[in-house]
C-alpha cells in the first residue's frame, strides 16, 4: 500500500501544479496590521467611491484597531453598525458602467488565484497601441485604472504602485477572513496539544499491547 | 455500590452483556494493521459532522435571499463559526478521505469475500448515503458553485427514460434549481446523517457477527485473537490523535485549499462559471460520466461506477483465500486499479477543453471497468496458476478442505439422486 | 499470565490516569467554542447599547425605546412628579427616588413588571401592570403587588442634555 500512497501524493502534486495555470504576479501578501491599515486607505480613498464592502462595517475597522477619528470621517452620518456601502448608488454605476460593481468583501477569495490574481489585476493596466486602455489579466474590466499604472513612466512610480497594490490586496485579504490571524495563533495551540496527547495515547497503546508478548 | 446498580441494570437491560460482547471478549484478530483503524475512524468523523453540523444550523439560513449572507454571519459574527464552518467543510473531505481508504483496505486484502459479503453491501449502502448527503450539503453555502454543481447533478436524472424532466422537475420544486429546492436540501441534509447512524449500527451488527477479516485473509484461530478493549481502543485512539493532527492542519492552516474560488460569489443563474468541478471525492465518477459520449450512457456508467463494487463477491471467483497476501495478480490488479481511479480524478479535475484529456479519460474508464469485469477470468487463471507454482501449506490445506467439502457434497447429491432414479 | 513488577505496574497506571486527564481536558477545551457559539454573536453584542433623542419628549411625556429587544420608558418628569417622588420612599422596596434618576427630571426605567415580565401600561401617576395587577408610582417603585421588586433602572449616561445611551453606564 506504500506504492498506493507514493501515487496519491505524486497526483496530487501535479493536481496542484495544474491549478496554477495562469502565471499571476505574486503578491506575497502582507498580514500585518500596518499593511492592512495602509490597505484600508487606499480602499477608502480609490476603491470605496463605487466598490460596496457589505460584510464588513464601520465598528470591524475600530476592532481592527484604525482610529475612531478616521472611521467617523469615513462613516459620516452612517451608524457604527452599517456595512460599507458604495458612495456612488447602484443606478448611478449602472449609468456609468452599465454593470454594477461587485462587493469587495470576499474578493481576495473569488477568483482563481486569489490575491495573486487581485494584485496582478491592479498592477496589469496598459495602454494598447491605437492609446485604449486594457488589462493584461482581465482585458474586458471596466474599471478605470485607479492607481495609474498604465501612464507610471519609470521603475520608482511603477514601484510605488505596486506597493498600494499590495497594501490594498492586504486589506481585501484581511476582509475576507477577519478571523485569520486569531485562527492561525488558535491552530498552533490546538497542533500543539494534539502532539502531546497522541505522543502519550501512543505510550499507552505500547505498554498495553506489550501485554500480548508475555502470552 | 456501582456494582448494585450495575446488576440492577442488567436485569432489564443487558448491559453487561453488551459491553463483553462488543468491547472486553469481542475476539478481534492480533495482527490487524493500522489499515484497521479507518472503520472506528469514520464513525468518530461522523460525529465531529454531525456536532458541527447541529452548532452550524443554529445560525444558518435555508433561503435564497439569506443563505449566502447567513454564512458570512457564521464566518464574521458568531462566536467560534470560522472554526465550526471550517471543521464543517475539512470534515466532509475528511470523511470521503477515510472511507476511500476504509475501501481501498477493503479492496486490497479482499475482505468483502465471504462470510463478509452483507458487511460490505451495508458499507456500499452507507457511501450511496454519504455521498447524497454531501452533495445537498454543498448546495447550502449557495455560491455559483453550489449552485451549478446542484444543477448539473440533478440534471443527471434526465436520463431516466419518458419521466426524467418530470422527475428533475419534482426533485428541485422549481424549474430550475431555486429557493424550494435549497430548503428540501437543507432539510434532507439535516436528517441524512441520522438515516447513516442507523445504517452504521447495522453494519456493525454484520460486522459483530462475521468478525473483523484481518491481512492474511485466513480465518483465525481463536488463539490469535485478543479482546477489543482495551487493545483496540487504545490503537483505534492514537489513530485517531494521528488523524487530528492533519486534519487540524487544514481547519487552522489551509481550510480554503479544497474551496472553489467561484462559491465565493454569490449564487447567479444567469452566469454560468467557466470551469466547474465538483468536490475532489466526486472527480473519478464525474470523469466516468463525462467521458461517455452520450447523455443516458454516461449516467449510467457513472452510476454503474459506484454500485458496481457491490458485485465484487460475485466477481472474485479464486480459491485462494483473502486478497494480496497470498495472491500477486490480485495485488497487481489492486494497484492498477488504484492508478486509474486517481487518472480518472484528475482527469475530472481538468476541463473537458482538450482531446488529449478525453482519450486518457476514456482510456481510464474502460480500465475501471475492465478491473471489475475480468476479475473472474484473472482470478480463476491466477488461481490455476499458484497452485501449480505452490502455495504455503496453510493456505493450501484450506483450499484442499474446501474442495473435499464440495466433493462430498456432490457425492451426497449424486446417492441421493441414485436413491430416487 | 503476564509477570510484572509492582513498579512496572505503578508506571502503567500513572500514564493511563495522565492520559486520561490530558485526554479529558482536551474534550472539554473542544467543548468551548461550541458553547460560546450559542452566546450572542458580535453583531447582536453591538446592539447592547442604543442611542436616544430627548428633544423630542415634552414634559409630563413618555417614550418607549427598544433595548436589548426590551422595552425602556423614557419619562420626562414635570416638578410636581419630581417631587411626588422625592417625598415618598416606596412601599414595598423601599428606595430613594434620588437613587433610581441620575437627572430628576428623566426617569429611565426596564419596563418590565417585576413579577412575571409583563409590560405595565402609564396610567395616571405610574404605571399599572395588567397581568396580575402590580401598581408602580412616577419612580418605578413598586406600591402595590404582587411585584416583588421596583422596575429596574437600566445602565445609561448623558451624553449632552438632549442625548441619553442606554446600555452602557
Amino acid at each position: 500500500m506504500k506504492v498506493f500512497l507514493k501515487i496519491a501524493l505524486l497526483c496530487s502534486l501535479s493536481a496542484a501544479a495544474w491549478g496554477a495555470e495562469e502565471n499571476f504576479e505574486q503578491a506575497n501578501v502582507e498580514t500585518t496590521l500596518p499593511a492592512i491599515k495602509r490597505g484600508a486607505d487606499e480602499v477608502m480613498g480609490n476603491c470605496h467611491a463605487c466598490h460596496t464592502l457589505k460584510y464588513i462595517k464601520y465598528r470591524d475597522l475600530v476592532a481592527l484597531g484604525i482610529s475612531q477619528a478616521k472611521v467617523d470621517g469615513w462613516r459620516g452620518d452612517e451608524p457604527m453598525d452599517a456595512p460599507l456601502k458604495a458612495q456612488m448608488s447602484e443606478a448611478d454605476a449602472m449609468a456609468a458602467f452599465n454593470k454594477v460593481p461587485p462587493d469587495l468583501s470576499l474578493m481576495s477569495q473569488a477568483r482563481d488565484g486569489g490575491v495573486n490574481y487581485l494584485y496582478s489585476y491592479l498592477i496589469g493596466y496598459f495602454n494598447k497601441p491605437d492609446g485604449t486602455l486594457s488589462n493584461h489579466i482581465f482585458a474586458e474590466t471596466k474599471m478605470p485604472d485607479m492607481l495609474g499604472m498604465s501612464n507610471a513612466t519609470d521603475e520608482v512610480q511603477k514601484t510605488a504602485i505596486k506597493a498600494k497594490a499590495r497594501d490594498i490586496v492586504s486589506f481585501l485579504n484581511w476582509t475576507t477572513d477577519p478571523h485569520a490571524a486569531e485562527r492561525i495563533q488558535l491552530g498552533k495551540y490546538v497542533i500543539a496539544y494534539l502532539i502531546v496527547i497522541t505522543t502519550l495515547l501512543y505510550l499507552v497503546k505500547r505498554q498495553i499491547w506489550a501485554r500480548i508478548k508475555y502470552k | 455500590m456501582a456494582n448494585n446498580i450495575m446488576n440492577w441494570i442488567d436485569k432489564r437491560f443487558p448491559a453487561t452483556e453488551f459491553i463483553k460482547h462488543s468491547l472486553t471478549e469481542y475476539p478481534t484478530p492480533k495482527n490487524l494493521s493500522y489499515w484497521w483503524n479507518f472503520g472506528s475512524l469514520a464513525g468518530i468523523v461522523l460525529l465531529l459532522q454531525l456536532i458541527t453540523g447541529i452548532f452550524l444550523a443554529m445560525h444558518y439560513k435555508a433561503d435564497v435571499e439569506l443563505s449566502f449572507n447567513s454564512i458570512q454571519h457564521i464566518m464574521r459574527d458568531v462566536n467560534y463559526g470560522w472554526l465550526l464552518r471550517y471543521m464543517h467543510a475539512t470534515g466532509a473531505s475528511a470523511f470521503f478521505f477515510v472511507i476511500f481508504t476504509h475501501m481501498a483496505r477493503t479492496l486490497y486484502y479482499g475482505s468483502y469475500r465471504a462470510p463478509r459479503e452483507l458487511l460490505w453491501w451495508t458499507g456500499q449502502g452507507l457511501l450511496l448515503l454519504l455521498m447524497a448527503t454531501a452533495f445537498m450539503g454543498y448546495l447550502l453555502p449557495w455560491g455559483q458553485m453550489s449552485f451549478w454543481g446542484a444543477t448539473v447533478i440533478t440534471n443527471l436524472f434526465k436520463a431516466i427514460p419518458f419521466v426524467g424532466d418530470s422527475i428533475v422537475t419534482l426533485l428541485r420544486g422549481d424549474f430550475t434549481v431555486g429557493d424550494p429546492t435549497l430548503t428540501r436540501f437543507f432539510a434532507l441534509h439535516y436528517l441524512m446523517p441520522f438515516v447513516i447512524v442507523g445504517a452504521v449500527l447495522i453494519h456493525l451488527v454484520a460486522l459483530h457477527t462475521v468478525k473483523s477479516s484481518n491481512p492474511t485473509g485466513l480465518e483465525l484461530p481463536a488463539k490469535d485473537n485478543i479482546p477489543f478493549h482495551p487493545y483496540f481502543t487504545i490503537k483505534d485512539l492514537f489513530g485517531l490523535g494521528v488523524f487530528l493532527i492533519f486534519y487540524s492542519v487544514f481547519v487552522f492552516f489551509i481550510p480554503t485549499s479544497l474551496m472553489e474560488a467561484a462559491n465565493n460569489i454569490p449564487a447567479n443563474p444567469m452566469v454560468t462559471p467557466n470551469h466547474i468541478v465538483p468536490e475532489w471525492y466526486f472527480l473519478p465518477f464525474y470523469a466516468i460520466l463525462r467521458s461517455v459520449p452520450s447523455l443516458v450512457g454516461g449516467v449510467v456508467a457513472m452510476g454503474l461506477s459506484v454500485v458496481i463494487f457491490a458485485f465484487l463477491p460475485f466477481l472474485d471467483r479464486s480459491r485462494i483465500p483473502g486478497g494480496a497476501r497470498y495472491r500477486p495478480v490480485y495485488k497487481a490488479q489492486f494497484y492498477v486499479f488504484m492508478t486509474v481511479t486517481i487518472v480518472l480524478g484528475c482527469v475530472g479535475y481538468r476541463p473537458p477543453t482538450s482531446a488529449a484529456i478525453a482519450i486518457v479519460g476514456q482510456i481510464a474508464t474502460v480500465m475501471y471497468f475492465g478491473s471489475f469485469l475480468l476479475l473472474p477470468f484473472i482470478s480463476k487463471m491466477e488461481e490455476r496458476w499458484l497452485i501449480k507454482r505452490g502455495l504455503p501449506a496453510i493456505v493450501m490445506a484450506l483450499i484442499n478442505e474446501e474442495a473435499a467439502e464440495i466433493e462430498k457434497h456432490k457425492q451426497k447429491k449424486n446417492q441421493r439422486n441414485g436413491v430416487k432414479s | 499470565m503476564e509477570q510484572q513488577n509492582p513498579s512496572d505496574v505503578n508506571r502503567r497506571s500513572f500514564l493511563i490516569k495522565l492520559t486520561s486527564v490530558v485526554g479529558g481536558a482536551g474534550v472539554a477545551a473542544a467543548c468551548v467554542p461550541l458553547v460560546s457559539s450559542m452566546n450572542p454573536s458580535s453583531d447582536v453584542l453591538a446592539k447592547a447599547t442604543v442611542e436616544v433623542d430627548l428633544s423630542g419628549i415634552p414634559v409630563g411625556g413618555m417614550h418607549t425605546i427598544a433595548w436589548q429587544g426590551k422595552p425602556v420608558f423614557v419619562l420626562h418628569r414635570s416638578p410636581e412628579e419630581i417631587a411626588a417622588s422625592a417625598s415618598t420612599n416606596g412601599v414595598i422596596d423601599p428606595e430613594p427616588d434620588a437613587k433610581r434618576a441620575i437627572k430628576p427630571e428623566w426617569l429611565i426605567v426596564l419596563g418590565i413588571c417585576t413579577h412575571m415580565g409583563c409590560v405595565p401600561n402609564k396610567e395616571g401617576p405610574g404605571w399599572v401592570c395588567h397581568c396580575h395587577g402590580s401598581q408602580y408610582d412616577d419612580s418605578g417603585r413598586v406600591v402595590h403587588g404582587p411585584a416583588p421588586r421596583n422596575l429596574e433602572v437600566p445602565p445609561y449616561h448623558f451624553l449632552s442634555d438632549t442625548k441619553l445611551i442606554i446600555g452602557k453606564a
